[in-house]
């Protein structure tokens, strides 16, 4: 899974590493404090509400909404801004409604675009205003379950067992864009039945036991075995003169065996019923001297192989109307257990066995030390922190009663590594609760689930022994040594799972899985296309911020990361081999993610480009602005009525100002990436229309081609971008979504990340260094 | 000949001669399930959802009673419509906006089963209702080894925003346990196979297993004590998500406890392969997830289960049968003919693929009745027209007849705007479930 892409180049870019790290811990100590909020001080927030608001809601809400109005719910009675911010709730749920457009209601005034965009400014300034020196909330995340990578990777570091099988777990759903959301990680019973599988698997591939002896069984009815039917077939047999029944075993194993014949007798004479078993060289008399049906063991020892075993009646005795002696046979069961080998030799044993069974039980060492030591190191590093003594004792216990029942050591210690693996403490990331009132200064988390959080943003993964070295010491608090720390992490393989799984979710490459461009129309493209589109901008992604580039530099780069296939597909020339490499784009028509073809593809239809998804992809996942959704009972357009080109039908389409208002954006950014088709290659034409790649939005703002768009994002709208990637990763990094008062923490991950010219190391180690990182708050009751 | 025998030697004389319910299209197989051998099969239910609505047109019959006219997409079922029951005029009231703007695909799987109107979030403090298979499995789900089971053909998506800001968690799941837990599908048709018989026939149950094995219900005993004492120490938001851990682990629990419920003997091991990995082709995942289907109500390892043919607003293709659009991109359809026979496609193509169902379903004998007859199936959407988004009128149909107790082949038009949850109330009272009010029932559907 790490190696999903893989950085040829990887090696060089290491040499870069110490110079970032060098610049991080430097630059960084001179951090800025405090941001400067456009209504931070009373007074022009109280004028905001009295010059902009009052007039706005005057016209649009009051009508209905205030004491004598008609509607429930009442607003003009917080006639001031801090009375609105004190009511926060409730013109939360009213922000709510105007910005779905389901206020104001469609038979009073019409709200024009603007009015209504002010008026849901203002609303959010004055209402979510936090003051962000008092003590703002930190936010609590909910208990937070790993989801398939953590649990594959964790698996991973911590037992050197690559659990492939982790991949069939249920999907971990999605919430705020991204599947490691705590309130969203839900546990149903079959993933429970899926860990103890996994930790039954897992335990067996990273501590080696002899497997379990073999087991040999067969069951023959009387009437199923050989020459049954010179009796009658019946169950029981009855065997009323002197005769053989046998039965033919194919043995895999030398070995014990017992024979059972469930018999009984009609006895008569001065003996008893007797019957004689023989196979091979094994010989022996069994006396059956009950006429009730009773279990026969015959214990024999047989070789690997074929064999037949006869069962005889050997003492047939008849005096006609007095005596009449006869064997019946109901049963037959064969049953035998394979010698076990106890001894494995060093040289086969797995590493991971040598590295988790670091003490091996000997004279001078007694058993129970020894599980003891081993069991200690191995919880820690699953707990992601030192495991209690009594968390130890409980398992030892176990590993105990395992060796009680026979079981060895190494068996002990499997049966305690599955306990580690099904527990909460390792399926959840547990975080002390925090102890702190709201209001009140928020606490730190300790040190060790601050290491846990910073390896799992940057890893998805379970910390490396430094990283809990350093939470050990305390360290985490020096921010030289953590920002090194987060260097070096950062330029770790390890980091690809964030590429993977950060990136791969927030431009939504994991949902080119489920493109289907019609084969017919788009020739050339198939799976490894697909797969090619998705390494480029993995690679790409990973390229930039392990050159710690500028975050824009994603946006308006010149180079990009390609091999022969996919330079074809690009029509550039000078690429040969399988393998991706850093590929120079100066005098192409490409660069940035905008003519990544996985962005390109994945916002198209299958048979058609869509500039509404394109634009509506840049708004959600560039500008952090997502249009809402379409306004329901949308009048349905003639039939017949849109006609001429996708654009000229689009613009039909827009003349309908319910329409307008997100369209007129949506369409018009999508327009300027017309010029590639709906699997990313560059067209002029569109059939026998030449494409028209110009647009203009509300503000007046005109681009003409992806060229101009780019730059329209990655510099007029810099702050934007950068403020949305900040805060989708932040939502990442913290596993919850943002909420109003995580504005001050935003604002100044924007700063520090801004004055150090937006390199992403410097993004990374503000998050980091972020206080809904780096502290523990609490959650304020849902609206 | 012998006065008596001792209880083993009978027990090992009849091993393998019990009378097993013989799976005549799998065939030589031989299954014994714990309850039908001795007494009258029990009724099941079961729940199928597609998505994006229907194309109505060529749904709705246009005469009543019995002797209804098949539309295109019903006609599909032509062999069984005798065994289906369609009902008109059921609605989801709970998938209506209510204020909440869009999100209707969403909202339409998150009500579809549990009658409730989800809280709109996208992740903090998610809120739906029970879903009826939840709480009949909670009511009289202890028969069984599964108490449910809950089936898909799709994974839970993989990025970005489902539905207009609702959180997937509601788009990917129609099984909600409780308000706030949904239950995720199993989409592999292997694992349903390994999870229904591995380690359940006679034969493997005698295998030597590892030490590792021995001690799953050691451990869970152990897991469970690690979660009561850290249960103490978080707070209330930590606490739920810990109180879905404690159900899940107990719930597995007496699973490993009653490991031996279903016996399945040495011969009697379903003679079916294993079925391996999820074939790419539609039709071929369905079809093995449909052999699931029957073979889990047919040893009776559960009674409830649901279907999930796709999450929310699947925007999929249909290659096979030569729709290279999306589904949900058509489902928009604007009126346009050549969307609405689209859509029309597809609505036939999932058809099919139910017509398979049915048909392994009555070739199951189960003494007088066949597997079919002792179910309740209920096929349909949470949407009616996908371009309108309506929640009323729903396309559903009832298939099979609860054990014989109800009459079979007829189409009944209820007002519209009957809650779909009326039917629900009255499968539950079939299942044996005292209750007269499920989700927003206002009644009891008469049928």
């Amino acid at each position: 899974m790490r190696d999903r892409f893989c950085l040829s180049h990887w090696d060089r870019e290491r040499l870069m590493q110490s110079r970032i790290l060098a610049v991080l811990a430097l630059v960084l100590a001179s951090w800025l404090a405090g941001v400067k909020d456009s209504y931070a001080d009373e007074f022009s927030r109280e004028a905001a509400y009295r010059d902009r608001l009052l007039p706005l809601l005057r016209t649009y809400c009051f009508d209905c909404h205030s004491e004598d109005g008609a509607g429930e719910v009442t607003l003009d009675a917080d006639d001031s801004a801090a009375k609105l911010q004190k009511n926060r709730k409730l013109w939360s749920r009213a922000l709510g409604q105007v910005r779905l457009g389901t206020m104001p209601p469609a038979d009073g005034d019409m709200m024009d675009a603007t009015s209504r965009a002010v008026m849901i400014e203002l609303i959010d300034e004055l209402a979510n205003s936090v003051d962000c020196v008092r003590n703002p909330n930190a936010g609590k995340v909910a208990l937070r379950r790993l989801n398939r990578n953590e649990y594959r990777n964790t698996i991973s570091d911590l037992t050197g067992v690559d659990y492939e099988q982790a991949e069939g777990f249920p999907g971990d759903d999605v919430g705020y864009g991204f599947d490691n959301i705590g309130d969203v990680l839900s546990l149903p019973p079959l993933l429970v039945e899926k860990y103890l599988d996994a930790a039954e698997f897992i335990s067996g591939q990273a501590i080696y036991t002899p497997p379990p002896p073999q087991l040999y069984e067969i069951d023959r009815t009387a009437a199923k075995l050989i020459n049954a039917e010179k009796y009658g077939s019946t169950s029981p047999l009855t065997l009323a003169s002197a005769g053989t029944v046998s039965v033919e075993v194919d043995v895999p194993f030398a070995g014990d065996f017992v024979l059972t014949v469930t018999a009984s007798g009609d006895q008569g004479g001065d003996e008893p019923c007797r019957m004689e078993v023989v196979s091979s060289k094994f010989k022996q008399v069994v006396d059956v001297p009950s006429k009730d049906a009773a279990d026969y063991p015959i214990p024999m020892k047989l070789a690997r192989g074929k064999r037949k075993i006869d069962i005889s009646f050997i003492n047939d005795f008849y005096v006609e109307g007095k005596i009449d002696r006869n064997l019946h046979i109901q049963h037959v069961n064969l049953k035998g257990e394979e010698k076990r080998l106890q001894f494995t030799a060093p040289e086969k044993l797995p590493a991971s066995h040598k590295s988790i069974l670091f003490v091996e039980p000997s004279k001078k060492v007694p058993v129970e030390q020894a599980t003891q030591t081993v069991v200690a190191r191995l919880a820690s590093r699953a707990f992601r922190r030192p495991a209690t003594k009594s968390e130890v004792e409980r398992l030892c216990n176990l590993a105990a009663v395992v060796r009680k029942d026979g079981g060895s050591y190494e068996e002990g210690v499997q049966v305690a590594l599955q306990a580690i693996l099904v527990s909460p403490h390792f399926i959840y990331r547990v975080e002390q609760p925090p102890k702190t009132a709201p209001g009140e200064a928020t606490q730190r988390v300790t040190q060790y689930e601050l290491a846990t959080r910073i390896s799992y943003f940057l890893w998805s993964s379970m910390p490396d022994d430094e990283l809990l070295l350093l939470a050990h010491r305390g360290e985490l608090n020096d921010r030289k040594k953590l920002l090194e720390k987060v260097g070096r992490m950062m330029m770790d393989g390890r980091a690809n799972q964030f590429v993977e799984n950060f990136a791969g979710q927030w431009l939504q490459l994991r949902n080119l899985d489920n493109v289907k461009p019609d084969p017919t129309r788009f020739r050339g493209f198939d799976d490894s296309t697909r797969e090619l589109m998705e390494r480029e901008t993995l690679t790409f992604f990973a390229g930039v911020m392990r050159k710690n580039m500028p975050v824009t530099a994603l946006l308006d780069a010149d180079f990009t990361y390609l091999n022969e296939d996919l330079a074809k597909y690009y029509g550039i020339n000078g690429v040969t081999g399988e393998e991706f490499r850093p590929v120079s784009l100066t005098g192409t028509r490409r660069g940035g993610l905008l003519t990544h073809a996985s962005v390109l593809t994945v916002t198209s239809n299958p048979s058609r480009t869509s500039p509404v998804k394109r634009g509506k992809w840049i708004l959600e996942n560039l500008l952090n602005t997502p249009p809402p959704p379409a306004p329901p009972n949308v009048p349905e357009l003639e039939k017949g009525k849109l006609v001429g080109t996708l654009r000229e039908r689009m613009e039909q389409h827009r003349a309908n100002p319910a329409c307008a208002a997100c369209h007129s954006v949506m369409d018009q950014l999508g327009f300027a990436m017309e010029n590639f088709d709906a699997v990313g290659r560059w067209r002029n034409n569109d059939g026998k229309e030449v494409i028209d790649a110009s647009g203009e939005l509300p503000d007046g703002s005109r681009f003409n081609g992806v060229d101009e768009l780019k730059r329209l994002l990655s510099v007029e709208r810099r702050e934007q971008f950068v403020r949305c990637l900040a805060e989708k990763m932040l939502i990442y990094a913290i596993g919850r979504g943002t909420e109003y008062y995580d504005k001050c923490a935003i604002d100044k991950i924007m700063a520090d990340t801004k004055s150090h010219d937006y390199k992403f190391a410097y993004l990374l180690a503000a998050i980091i260094e972020s206080d809904p990182f780096q502290r523990i708050g609490h959650r304020e009751e849902s609206l | 000949m012998p006065r008596s025998i001792s209880r083993r030697s009978v027990l090992r004389g009849l091993g393998t001669a019990v009378a097993l319910p013989l799976l005549d299209v799998m065939s030589p197989t031989r299954l014994l399930s714990a309850a039908a051998a001795d007494t009258a099969a029990p009724i099941r239910m079961g729940f199928f959802f597609v998505p994006n609505g229907m194309h109505m047109p060529d749904w709705t019959p246009s005469n009543e009673g019995k002797g209804f006219d098949l539309k295109p997409t019903l006609a599909r079922l032509a062999d069984h419509k005798n065994d289906i029951n369609v009902l008109t005029g059921l609605s989801l009231d709970g998938a209506s906006a209510h204020g909440d703007g869009g999100g209707d695909h969403a909202r339409a799987v998150a009500a579809f089963l549990t009658g409730a109107h989800p809280r709109k979030t996208n992740g903090a403090d998610i809120q739906n209702g029970i879903s009826v298979d939840q709480a009949t499995a909670e009511l009289v789900g202890q028969a069984t080894r599964f108490g449910s089971l809950e089936l898909g053909l799709e994974m839970s998506s993989q990025a970005g925003n489902c539905d207009s800001g609702y959180s997937c968690a509601y788009a990917s799941n129609m099984s909600w346990r409780g308000p706030t837990n949904p239950v995720a599908k199993e989409v592999d048709p292997g694992a349903v196979f390994d999870r229904l018989f591995a380690g359940q026939t006679v034969k493997e149950t005698r295998q030597a297993k590892s030490v590792r094995e021995k001690y799953r219900k050691s451990i869970l005993d152990f897991v469970l004590d690690d979660a009561k004492q850290l249960h103490r120490e978080l707070p209330a938001v930590d606490q739920r998500k810990l109180d879905e851990y404690l159900y899940s682990v107990r719930d597995v629990e007496k699973r490993v406890a009653g490991a031996d419920r279903l016996h399945i003997s040495e011969d009697g091991v379903p003679d079916y392969p294993r079925p391996s990995g999820v074939p790419k082709e539609f039709s071929k995942h369905s079809e093995l997830m449909m052999d699931m289907v029957t073979l889990a109500f047919q040893t009776d390892s559960t009674r409830i289960l649901s279907f999930m043919f796709t999450n929310a607003g699947s925007n999929r293709s249909y290659p096979e049968v030569g729709i290279s659009e999306g589904h949900h991109e058509l489902s928009h359809h604007g009126k346009s003919e050549h969307k609405q026979e689209g859509i029309a496609t597809i609505n036939r193509f999932h058809m099919d693929r139910f017509n398979y169902l049915l048909s392994r379903m009555k070739q199951v004998r189960e003494g007088d009745r066949t597997l079919l007859e002792n179910c309740m199936l209920v096929y349909g959407s949470g949407i009616s027209d996908g371009d309108r988004h309506n929640h009323d009128d729903l396309p559903i149909l009832l298939a099979g007849a609860a054990g014989g107790r109800i009459e079979t082949g007829r189409h009944i038009r209820y007002e519209n705007g009957t809650p779909l949850c009326n039917l629900y109330t009255w499968m539950m009272q079939q299942m044996g479930a005292k209750v007269d009010k499920f989700g927003d029932s206002n009644g009891v559907l008469k049928l």
